[in-house]
């Protein structure tokens, strides 16, 4: 883990690193990624991954309305909107 | 009549017995938060909307089970027109437009719900210390932390404002701080309690419980807590049992396993003398005790801080400035809005996880990492289901020791993570876990935790109702006398 790779996650989660705290962050991603390392220590070989204790395949239901539509309510905690749709910056120029 | 550190079966009876009016109830209620602002347990009250919800208990007769019983709500559910923050500059002015399915669930049933309480931000956190709405204090003593990340659940229920609270728990959020608060806080198993309407943290982990002073209202409350929902995918639909039913039964003969892999000797002395006093008791209960093995345990810590962040780094993308919550002041451009929105709204250990996950995810990385955590995963919970077809339930503490002080764990997030090295085990398995306090440290309280099987939250709350019904630690409060 260096202060490249650290840049470059961070850009692909959307996040700015504070200027002069790089070093910290750094450090403690390091020591976080250092202290997973162990999992190194587990005999893994032929073992299933285990995504959710459940092992359940998710359930399904018939694909119909079930909600009134309520357009404006969402819309209106949007932080910008207008009646139709969601507002963001121009895409596009 | 104070109302301070009643229980909900104390209050039940004062209602039905009108020794006290619903509204008489709440009013008191607020008198005792507003009385106790410095624990800034509290991020949003409720006051006008439950002082109507308790006038019409008053005037109407209502056979709801629990009809007029005051409940602080973890800051994580949504509260249908009642701000949701989850601890974050995020959403602090979100006001949600529907209910979280176990808020409906315990509002239908006649709880009221008097506030939001305070919690580490997006429930990341054992100390409450990373919540953009400042600390918590612990009612046990000045600058003692109450834990997290449902540190201001526990501090409203142990200083006695509420008889219950909620709280949410992905690796050991609702008993660490219940541990650390001198009260009683209970898991489900993963699936018990619908997740939908909880702002998610990690997904395959995260399960909402209930935190009281007793192991019997934590009883009470799960009875109206669970439910088969069909809006959450992983929601389970099996029988819900009455979970009063069998807490009453003696425990004589039952197996409890301890774990050899635990190393206690690395404990504070004093912390391993109160654990082994409770072994002591349960022995006079008439329970027997064998040294379970689970060769996988030690690698919990590690297997959760690959599979937390990752779940958490997908789960919190959904929050980008468009659709809802924070926006940062004259984007520039999309993605300058997606990243300053980003920056600003979340605070330091958010933003740690999110690129943990993000690393642990990414391309090159997701073999050595992620798919390995959950490989070991299985094997820890391969250990567990072994376990249990020897003993009826796993003991050890539920923390490494009390509360300790705002501050004290430095700067290395290490060293907090590992406040729950004895809780998250049983959120890699999914199974139901409690904690009740089992004695006291430097005068501060200390829990013991019980894991069970999966589905036997009955028989945790069984063997927790036996010992509270033969000792008094769950009985002791913060100003110092007895209830």
């Amino acid at each position: 883990m260096d202060k490249k790779t650290v840049t470059t996650i961070a850009y692909l989660s959307r996040i700015a690193l504070d200027e002069g705290n790089e070093d910290k962050i750094t450090t403690d991603l390091e020591n976080i990624i250092k202290f997973v390392d162990q999992l190194d220590n587990a005999n893994v070989d032929g073992i299933e991954p285990l995504t959710n204790p459940l092992e359940k395949k998710a359930q399904t239901r018939e694909d119909k309305v079930t909600a009134k539509n309520r357009k404006d309510t969402f819309l209106d905690r949007a932080p910008k909107s207008n009646e139709d749709y969601f507002l963001v910056p121009r895409v596009v120029e | 009549m104070s109302i301070q550190y009643k229980s909900i079966k104390n209050l039940t009876s004062m209602l039905q017995n009108k020794e006290i009016s619903h509204k008489e109830l709440i009013n008191e209620t607020f008198t005792l938060i507003e009385s106790k602002m410095d624990l800034n347990a509290f991020i949003t009250l409720n006051k006008d909307a439950a002082i109507e919800k308790a006038t019409l208990l008053d005037s109407k007769k209502n056979g709801s089970s629990l009809a007029g019983i005051p409940i602080a709500q973890k800051d994580l559910f949504c509260t249908k027109d009642l701000r949701t923050t989850c601890g974050s500059n995020m959403l602090s002015s979100f006001i949600p437009p529907y209910s979280a399915t176990v808020i409906s669930n315990l509002e239908n049933a006649g709880c009221i719900s008097v506030g939001k309480t305070n919690m580490d931000e997006f429930a990341m956190g054992s100390s409450n210390e990373t919540s953009f709405y400042g600390n918590v204090e612990n009612p046990w003593g000045k600058n003692l932390v109450p834990g997290g990340s449902s540190g201001g659940s526990a501090s409203a229920v142990s200083s006695g404002i509420v008889p219950a609270a909620t709280g949410t728990d992905t690796g050991g959020s609702i008993r660490q701080p219940a541990s650390l608060c001198g009260i009683t806080g209970l898991k489900p198993t993963y699936g018990r309690i619908s997740r939908w309407g909880m702002i998610a943290f990690a997904s395959s982990l995260d399960q909402a419980g209930p935190m009281a002073r007793t192991a019997e209202d934590c009883a009470i409350l799960l009875n109206e807590m669970c439910s088969h929902d069909n809006k959450d995918t992983t929601s389970l639909n099996e029988h819900i049992p009455d979970f009063t039913k069998d807490i009453d039964q003696p425990i004589k003969g039952m197996k409890i396993g301890i774990v050899k892999e635990f190393d206690l000797s690395k404990l504070d002395s004093e912390v391993v003398k109160v654990f082994e006093e409770s072994k002591k008791h349960y022995e006079s209960l008439g329970a027997e005790f064998i040294e379970i093995s689970l060769p996988n345990i030690s690698l919990s810590v590690p297997t959760y801080y690959v599979v937390a962040p990752a779940e958490c780094s997908s789960n919190l993308s959904r929050f980008d400035g468009v659709k809802f919550g924070k926006r940062c002041d004259d984007p520039k451009n999309l993605e300058d809005l997606y990243i300053r929105t980003r920056s600003e709204g979340f605070g330091d250990e958010v933003k740690r996880r999110i690129l943990i996950g993000s690393y642990v995810l990414s391309a090159g990385f997701y073999d050595a990492y992620y798919k390995k955590a959950q490989q070991v995963r299985r094997l820890i919970k391969n250990d567990f289901d072994e376990a249990f077809l020897k003993v009826d339930v796993l003991m050890s503490p539920t923390t490494r020791g009390p509360a300790f002080e705002a501050g004290s764990k430095g700067s290395d997030p290490i060293q907090m993570y590992l406040e729950d090295l004895f809780t998250i085990p049983a959120n890699l398995a999914g199974l139901p876990a409690l904690s009740i306090p089992n004695g006291f440290v430097d005068n501060k309280p200390i829990g013991l935790q019980l894991i069970g099987n999966f589905l036997e939250e009955s028989k945790l709350l069984q063997f927790a109702h036996n010992f509270q019904k033969t000792t008094d630690f769950h009985l002791k409060t913060p100003s110092g006398e007895n209830i």
